[in-house]
């Protein structure tokens, strides 16, 4: 989409975006204005900017300051502003009163069974959209696309049928068996997007000297896609962490739960401990926060790869 | 398509320039791209077109999961538009889509044009604008309901500071849904950051020639700026219309019983949720959301097709 000149340096533009101050491009009037109109505007900016980034950070400081409340001053008012004493006890009784390990621990397999999967399979189908010309090769791949658009209910019903008389209701198998057929079409399009970049004349010379196509596949171009590859897995994590809907709709039992139907079920049994609900909701965003400061670049492009293409 | 005659070096494979048997290659080259793609292929026949297809046959029977479907003809359409809850979904959903649509696109433009000026600590803003998109969907809806909960949360604890009585938020029949479009603005971190890398796409001569030319910063928005992003803009644009007409989670996990205060809640999948799973009226689900596939068609052929008006592509061929 970009010109062709341009189009080698968009990838790195996109990963500065989070990474790294770009200074912007506006105009440059004459320079006595400039300096007087930068002042002025700078703190006009900076004012805009600061009671934003309050209302956006309002709710997760109000969540992890309630999260160490007593229930009682959670329920005061005025509000208590600075919690006192911090009530740490309120994780571990929380932890004691529902599964929440067990619940992590679902999330993890189900995680890592469908991180494997998506590994698999959308290396593979990336790699005969991207490395091997065909005919209508770009016609299959728009039609992949499309499937984006697809609203998940208008396939949900036969699905559930079918996985029933398979007898895989109440496990996480709907959930995971799918990603191994490729269907996580966003790790597809990336790892596609990324293979791309790869000199075609790497193949051709492994070709020549008589390499199978597997063998290029899997010594020649996986080995140069892992920061792609990275970017699939953390995604594919965050999305299990995050998933509510697969879940709710095949498993039941509680013993079962990964943590979103786990933290929904808190709202639920303890309404009237608010310090709880909290304690639970922090509990599932600060791994995925960290997660996040760990792993900045890798994420910012992985969304910009994505989001660049029109 | 006779073969015989077709001797060329092949597209991008040979550049070496040598005359190859081209045909011989391509038919290689086409069997190992079907077989690298065929876990795709199983997958799509058996997880889309396959109950895609389904879906289109119960939507004309009756069916409730045991024994076979029974064929009913046009009855559940017919049933749908004497539903008056079904009208009541549909309006929601578009009450919901057709505001937080434009709002979220215009509130994470402005924050990205907002970064994208030279500021000091704008790695700071950039990281908590986005880090609300990142929490778990169940929390951020936890975060909520906890903030806004009509007698002890901050927000109406603050809006009695300065006198006004705040509203009971989720649990308002009239407030409700513009409570979950402020959720959803919460989390607009991920457009916002493809519209900061778009921005950063933009060649800086581009604005210089445009101010040399006397465009204000009006101007350069409306002339420069968005026509050089419009590409993105359209696939966020097509991204969340398609998200939001499936918007299902936030309120699920919020109101109880689903669909409440009144049916205010109630959107097309909450109500789709409902017949399907809670009252096993398969068919009748199933024409529901084939009419959602209609739907997401025609809107999402209706954006492509008047694009070209206002999607600029710098180069054509793609």
């Amino acid at each position: 989409m970009s010109a062709p000149g341009r189009a080698g340096s968009m990838q790195p533009a996109a990963s500065q975006a989070l990474a790294e101050p770009v200074p912007a491009p506006p105009s440059r009037p004459p320079a006595a204005r400039r300096k007087r109109r930068k002042l002025g505007a700078s703190g006009g900016k900076h004012t805009v900017l600061i009671v934003l980034s309050a209302m956006f950070a309002l709710p997760l400081a109000w969540m992890i300051g309630t999260s160490v409340k007593t229930a009682q001053q959670a329920l005061t008012l005025p509000v208590v502003w600075w919690p006192h004493p911090f009530l740490w006890s309120n994780y571990p009784q929380l932890f004691a009163a529902l599964p929440y390990f067990r619940f992590f621990l679902n999330t993890f397999a189900y995680a890592g069974i469908t991180i494997v999967g998506v590994c698999i399979s959308s290396s593979l189908v990336a790699y005969g959209f991207s490395r091997l010309r065909w005919p209508g090769r770009d016609g299959v791949f728009y039609v992949m696309l499309m499937t984006l658009i697809l609203p998940f209910v208008c396939t949900l019903i036969p699905l559930f049928v079918m996985y029933k008389r398979f007898g895989w209701i109440g496990t996480y198998l709907p959930l995971e068996v799918p990603t191994f057929f490729g269907s996580s079409v966003f790790s597809t399009f990336l790892l596609r997007q990324f293979f791309m970049t790869i000199p075609q004349s790497l193949s051709d010379a492994a070709r020549i000297d008589g390499a199978s196509e597997f063998y290029i596949y899997s010594r020649i171009i996986l080995p140069l896609a892992k920061p792609a590859m990275a970017t699939v897995i953390l995604f594919q994590f965050i999305y299990c962490w995050n998933d509510y809907l697969g879940p709710l709709v095949y498993i039941s039992n509680q013993n079962s739960y990964p943590l979103s139907l786990g933290l929904a079920l808190i709202l639920g049994d303890y309404t009237t401990n608010w310090a709880w609900v909290m304690a639970g909701a922090t509990a599932a965003t600060v791994p995925i926060v960290i997660l996040f400061f760990l792993t900045q670049r890798t994420f910012i492009q992985g969304i910009t790869l994505t989001g660049q293409k029109g | 398509m006779s073969g015989t005659t077709t001797i060329r070096a092949t597209g991008g494979a040979g550049k070496s320039g040598r005359v190859t048997p081209s045909r011989l290659i391509r038919r290689r080259q086409t069997r190992l791209g079907l077989l690298f793609i065929s876990p795709w292929i199983i997958g799509f026949c058996v997880f889309y077109l396959y109950p895609f297809f389904a879906t289109l046959y119960y939507s004309f029977t009756s069916f409730t999961g045991v024994g076979n479907p029974v064929l009913t003809g046009l009855a559940n359409f017919d049933g749908l538009i004497h539903d008056a809850i079904f009208r009541t979904a549909l309006f929601n959903t578009f009450y919901y889509t057709i505001i937080e649509v434009p709002f979220s696109t215009a509130v994470a433009l402005g924050l990205a044009l907002l970064l994208n000026m030279n500021v000091r600590g704008q790695a700071i803003y950039r990281t908590l604008f986005y880090i609300p998109s990142i929490v778990p969907v169940v929390a951020s809806s936890l975060i909520f309901v906890w903030i806004f909960q009509p007698s002890f949360g901050i927000v109406n604890s603050l809006l009695s500071d300065i006198h006004v009585t705040g509203p009971s938020w989720f649990f308002s029949a009239t407030w409700s849904k513009p409570t979950f479009i402020l959720l959803g603005l919460w989390g607009l971190g991920q457009p916002m950051v493809i519209y900061l890398a778009a921005l950063q796409g933009v060649p800086r001569e581009m604005y210089e020639v445009a101010a040399l030319e006397g465009a204000g910063p009006w101007q350069r928005l409306r002339k420069v700026t968005i026509p050089m992003i419009s590409p993105v803009i359209l696939f966020n644009v097509i991204i969340s219309l398609v998200l939001s007409i499936q918007y299902f989670t936030q309120a699920q996990v919020i109101e109880s019983p689903p669909g409440s205060p009144g049916t205010s809640t109630m959107f097309y999948v909450t109500y789709y949720y409902q017949q399907a799973f809670q009252d096993l009226h398969l068919g009748y689900a199933s024409a529901m959301s084939f009419l959602l596939f209609i739907l997401v068609l025609i809107i999402t052929v209706i954006l492509l097709k008047t694009s070209s008006r206002w999607v600029y592509y710098e180069n054509e061929q793609r």
